[in-house]
């Protein structure tokens, strides 16, 4: 248990009588790529909302490097270093694309609002240290050439990827990806795959995503969680977990997956 | 890139100008004048909790208000001299502001709005029934205010005290704004959620937000006691509210400097119309309509899209030429790498 860098005990959380996450264990090793699948309603974005601070669980405990986080505020457990993107685009709207890599950069700066106003000097040394580490992270994403672009004028999987990159701009230790490949065409699909692999063996962050697009999961994952009904299933390196006779039936139901078996 | 129309060469000029309007300008010119100035403070003040922050609330005329009181009855009241008393009032003014942000963080959008606007009704009433404390509904007097020992009357003092005042805080909001805290601002706006999974954190921006636009308009207030010699509750009341909010929509939500046009171009629309009582309001109502249905981005839009130079980036702007730039940018870079 000492060795996860994020590790998530016997988590429950209903809304109303509905058990969303139900006695959910979770352990996640530094430097891999988890990849966490299920069908829809298995809890799998409500995981990662518990993890985030967005909800908090009704029992169990969330460490992130040995220390709890259960009932933080999300920003604090950002600035603990957790990063997560969205299913949705959350890019600022009224920003350019440098001023959202820029507001990645959030959590490791401190000018305060003297500073900020009156043009003091952390604010100008923060300022041009922040830009031009904005432009580096967009350079190592393949973007530098969209810094000055408005954030609304870009296509929806560059969206995705500046959204990836303004959560690694700040080193998280670990980061929440939440279906980064909906929507995505197969040319965007295998460059993002691509993307992934460099931010680990680059970086050495720890990325936690869902995913349904199981060629992208198998692809990169090292370790694949499968969650059904609130807890998770089956876990293990991707091959051994599709051929787990508990997975198959999660998805495909028990007649189904006897059929499948059969065959 | 040379642009002789900018946002800046025009503010120059605008500010030339105020320089030596007193110059040329009989009494009532002059009092017109400095209404803009302090109608400028508010709407800056509002922008950067309504345009920049998001946060629809509608207790900035009653801040006004508080700034304008808080003001006067110290000097009234505890005998204060007015030079203590106008910034301790613009104090009480953020104080009150900061108060008011704590309900913020669990409202927001229309709550938000009906719960300020709640705000600013029981600060009306508290000035018109405390009479033992506000004198009520007929308002009091303020001690004349006197410059000595500068050789310079009131009204001349009092203009180029404001003048002084609206540049130190334009520049103040236009370098916050384009900081660390002022995106923090426009991401709360923009998506709360995602601001706070890159670590911002959200009561504090809010509060901070209402504080700020709180303290403006407790300058404003100050300066409108003293413009007036007098104090009284119908100033603050839901038309002053009205009024600011025409102008930062008509001047250009999310920009400092769109608040000084929104300012005063609708101060002149309210002294051209003033000979003609009920057609104010009609052709404010227009106005706000207008703007909010044709023009969204306010007049300052319009300059964005057609004049060069009127750019309002959200970080440190670019003055050193591009090639002089990058060894710079990565000392400093290098310099902030953990």
């Amino acid at each position: 248990m000492s060795t996860a860098l994020l590790s998530i005990r016997d988590v429950h959380l209903a809304f109303g009588g509905l058990k969303v996450l139900d006695g959910l264990n979770l352990e996640v090793k530094a430097g891999e790529i988890r990849g966490l699948i299920g069908p829809n309603g298995a809890g799998k974005t409500t995981l990662l909302n518990v993890i985030c601070g967005l909800n908090r669980p009704q029992r169990g405990d969330v460490r992130l490097n040995g220390v709890s986080i259960v009932g933080r505020k999300p920003s604090a457990i950002a600035r603990l270093g957790l990063g997560r993107t969205f299913q949705t685009s959350q890019l600022f709207r009224g920003m350019t694309v440098l001023e959202n890599m820029m507001l990645g950069l959030h959590r490791r700066t401190r000018t305060g609002l003297i500073s900020a106003g009156c043009n003091g000097r952390r604010r100008r040394s923060e300022e041009r240290a922040m830009e031009a580490a904005a432009r580096n992270a967009l350079s190592f994403v393949g973007m530098a050439d969209l810094a000055e672009r408005p954030a609304t004028a870009l296509s929806f999987g560059q969206q995705r990827v500046i959204e990836i990159a303004r959560t690694l701009i700040s080193d998280p230790s670990v980061v929440l990806l939440d279906e980064p490949a909906v929507g995505l065409s197969a040319n965007r699909l295998s460059e993002l795959d691509a993307l992934l692999r460099k931010i680990r063996d680059q970086k050495g962050v720890t990325l936690i995503l869902i995913e349904h697009v199981i060629r992208l999961v198998m692809g990169v994952c090292d370790q694949v969680t499968v969650l059904s009904s609130g807890s998770a299933i089956a876990d293990g390196p991707p091959a051994a977990v599709r051929n787990d006779p508990a997975v198959i039936e999660a998805y495909l139901g028990r007649e189904l997956s006897a059929r499948y078996q059969a065959s | 890139m040379v642009a002789p129309f900018g946002r800046r060469n025009v503010l120059l000029a605008l500010f030339a100008a105020a320089s030596v309007l007193p110059a040329v300008a009989n009494v009532y010119q002059l009092f017109i004048a400095n209404l803009m100035l302090v109608y400028v403070l508010l709407a800056i003040g509002l922008n950067i909790l309504v345009g920049y922050a998001g946060q629809l609330a509608f207790a900035n005329a009653a801040m006004f208000g508080i700034g304008a009181y808080a003001t006067g009855l110290l000097q009234v009241r505890l005998g204060c001299s007015f030079w203590l008393a106008f910034p301790a009032g613009a104090l009480v003014a953020a104080a009150v502001g900061l108060a008011i942000s704590l309900p913020a963080l669990r409202l927001s959008g229309l709550y938000l709005a009906l719960s300020t606007l709640a705000f600013a009704q029981a600060t009306q009433w508290v000035f018109l029934h405390w009479e033992s404390v506000t004198f009520g509904a007929g308002g009091f007097k303020t001690p004349p205010l006197s410059f000595a020992p500068l050789p310079i009357g009131k009204p001349l003092g009092l203009y180029y005290l404001s003048l002084a005042l609206l540049v130190v805080l334009f520049q103040f909001a236009q370098n916050l704004v384009a900081s660390r805290v002022g995106r923090a601002f426009v991401a709360v706006r923009d998506g709360e959620v995602a601001a706070q999974s890159l670590g911002v954190d959200l009561l504090r921006t809010k509060a901070l937000a209402f504080g700020i636009s709180g303290f403006y308009a407790g300058i404003a207030g100050g300066l409108y006691s003293a413009m007036l010699n007098f104090v009284a509750p119908e100033g603050f009341d839901l038309f002053q509210m009205v009024l600011q909010k025409s102008m930062i929509v008509v001047g250009g939500l999310g920009s400092i400097t769109g608040s000084v046009l929104g300012a005063g171009l609708m101060i002149i629309v309210l002294e051209a119309l003033r000979a003609f009582k009920g057609l104010q309001e009609i052709v404010f109502g227009a106005l706000l309509v207008g703007f909010v249905l044709f023009m969204r981005g306010g007049l300052v839009s319009v300059l964005k899209r057609h004049v060069r130079g009127w750019e309002e980036p959200l970080r440190l702007p670019q003055r050193a030429p591009p090639a002089a730039a990058p060894r710079a940018l990565e000392a400093a870079a290098g310099g902030a790498e953990p």
